[in-house]
């Protein structure tokens, strides 16, 4: 039930966005800070995770290929 | 020891100067097809996707330690450590296609390929005592080249990529693409994305158990004598004779498909959703992890138990991860990431991951980056503790890594940023310097540091 919840709110933000935000308006946006890749330095903190726990995907990071298992 | 691992950084000097010269020759091969983009008369002007040539040099220090070692079948020192640097190059090839190389040469010592064989030290055999022995320290190296192509409007971004890795006992080549998609004045963007890894083990043993599989009692590059098996201490259950017999597969191969949703939702607030399905099937056990079967008397030489068997996992496996992001500008200094996902695959395991970073504008050129991430997963249906597995099971591991448990994890960071790249190195012009550390601690003894550096150059033409 929590889940659902959760993703409800999520689906629901997104979908609340009906107005375009036009190009002039989006130097906030364009703050390196406020990308929504995550930046070259935190390839090792990903891949660490995804090597001492189980799960791995859906945060840019790598979802396969390489053993990780030392 | 000091021997093994002067040598192996000597390897990785070695293998760096080679990439150097590679990359300094490549590079203005790279740039004529740069400058033949700007040079044609007719063309339309457009920005570029990339505008200069961008290097980015990554290196990170990572140590762990518990005492849940798999190799040792859940019990044993985790002890690790690893040194990585890398080079990441992103050349502009013209206007619109961008060719980017990754690679990167990591050197670590590991209790988890010392213990394989833990009577090539000079201690006596423990779980909880890394062997100094050969086996102790390995390299893993890793090259990824990926083209980029966007379109004259820039709404839609296609790419694709080549990947090779190896390691001592393992090799992986990957293949894969996207296509992204961006509309409603660039506000909304639909992704997609595809990849499959081809690896290969070679297949070693812990080295008790090799001669039960067939398997010479040798490892590569050491003498025989190192792995000499001292028989003549055995105690326990004698004569040692397990039930064990060896794999047949040695590949493991990954399939998977990603689906990315991302919405600017104000002129403050934007995020995404994205969906992995991966699809594995294969060699997914590891070989060298070993199990003590709670129904088999133990066998020992010195303090370490010889293994009954080794991990023995499902041959498919199959894992959805959905995360979003949400990032919020709050004001000119602090800006909010905030993450969260779900996990689910079907050996049991279920994760929830959040965390939340925010950056801190100290000045115009300096950043500080706080952060916080809890982690918390249930344990795969295969796994229990030392000595817990029956040897009637199917299926068996005591690799902690799919055990049940919660980490905390803390970071902080410092970003410097030269907008106007005033700092130059030879034809190199110093963008950003990024440095930052990691403190992880899960709910158990294991605990782990890093620090990753970062530095980004932007290139004069050549």
């Amino acid at each position: 039930m929590k889940k659902k919840a959760i993703l409800l709110i999520m689906v629901s933000a997104f979908l609340g966005s009906c107005t375009a935000v036009k190009e002039y308006e989006k130097v906030n946006l364009n703050d390196p800070d406020m990308a929504l890749a995550t930046k070259k330095v935190d390839r090792f903190e990903m891949n660490f995770q995804a090597y001492r726990e189980a799960a791995s995907g859906a945060n840019g990071g790598k979802t396969g290929g390489g053993c990780g298992c030392n | 020891m000091e021997g093994k691992q002067v040598e192996v950084v000597d390897v990785i000097n070695r293998k760096m100067k080679k990439l150097a010269i590679v990359i300094i020759m490549i590079l203005p091969v790279l740039n004529v097809f740069a400058q033949g983009g700007e040079q044609k008369p007719d063309s339309v002007y457009k920005n570029r996707v990339l505008e200069s040539t961008e290097i980015d040099i990554l290196t990170s220090y990572y140590s762990q330690d518990g005492d849940n070692a798999a190799v040792s079948g859940g019990i044993g020192t985790e002890k690790l450590t690893d040194f990585t640097p890398t080079i990441v190059i992103s050349v502009p090839l013209n206007e619109d296609d961008v060719l980017t190389l990754d690679a990167g040469i990591s050197s670590y010592t590991s209790a988890s390929s010392s213990n394989i064989n833990p009577f090539d030290g000079d201690q006596p055999a423990d779980p909880f005592q890394a062997s100094s022995g050969a086996s102790r320290a390995d390299l893993y190296t890793n090259i990824t080249g990926s083209y980029s192509h966007s379109s004259d409007d820039r709404n839609r971004i296609w790419s694709a990529k080549l990947s090779f890795s190896n390691e001592f006992d393992y090799s992986s080549f990957g293949f894969g693409g996207s296509y992204a998609w961006l509309f409603n004045e660039k506000n909304t963007e639909l992704s997609i994305n595809g990849n499959v890894y081809l690896d290969q083990w070679k297949l070693l043993y812990p080295i008790e158990l090799r001669s039960f599989a067939g398997q010479a009692g040798d490892d590569e590059d050491e003498d025989e004598d190192d792995d000499r098996i001292p028989w003549e201490k055995l105690t326990g259950n004698t004569p040692y004779n397990p039930s064990f017999t060896g794999f047949n597969d040695e590949s493991r191969n990954s399939y998977s498909l990603g689906l990315g949703f991302s919405q600017i939702l104000s002129k403050r607030v934007q995020g995404s959703l994205s969906l992995d399905m991966v699809r594995q099937n294969g060699l997914l056990s590891t070989p060298y992890h070993r199990i003590y079967f709670a129904d088999k008397d133990g066998s020992y030489i010195e303090n370490f138990r010889l293994a009954d068997d080794v991990e023995r996992l499902p041959d498919t496996r199959t894992k959805v991860a959905i995360g979003g992001r949400l990032n919020f500008f709050l004001n000119e200094i602090f800006t909010a990431r905030t993450y969260y996902r779900y996990y689910t695959d079907d050996w049991g395991i279920g994760s929830h991951t959040a965390s939340i970073e925010i950056p801190v504008k100290l000045s115009g050129k300096f950043t500080l980056y706080p952060s916080y991430r809890f982690y918390q997963q249930t344990a795969a249906d295969y796994f229990a503790a030392y000595e817990q597995h029956l040897s009637t099971e199917a299926y068996y591991t005591s690799d902690y890594d799919l055990s049940k448990f919660r980490s905390n994890q803390y970071g902080i960071g410092i970003t410097y940023t030269d907008i106007l790249t005033k700092a130059r190195l030879w034809k190199f012009n110093l963008k950003s310097v990024d440095l930052k550390f990691h403190r992880y601690e899960r709910n158990s003894s294991f605990k782990a540091n890093m620090v990753s550096f970062g530095v980004k150059f932007v290139m004069d033409d050549l």
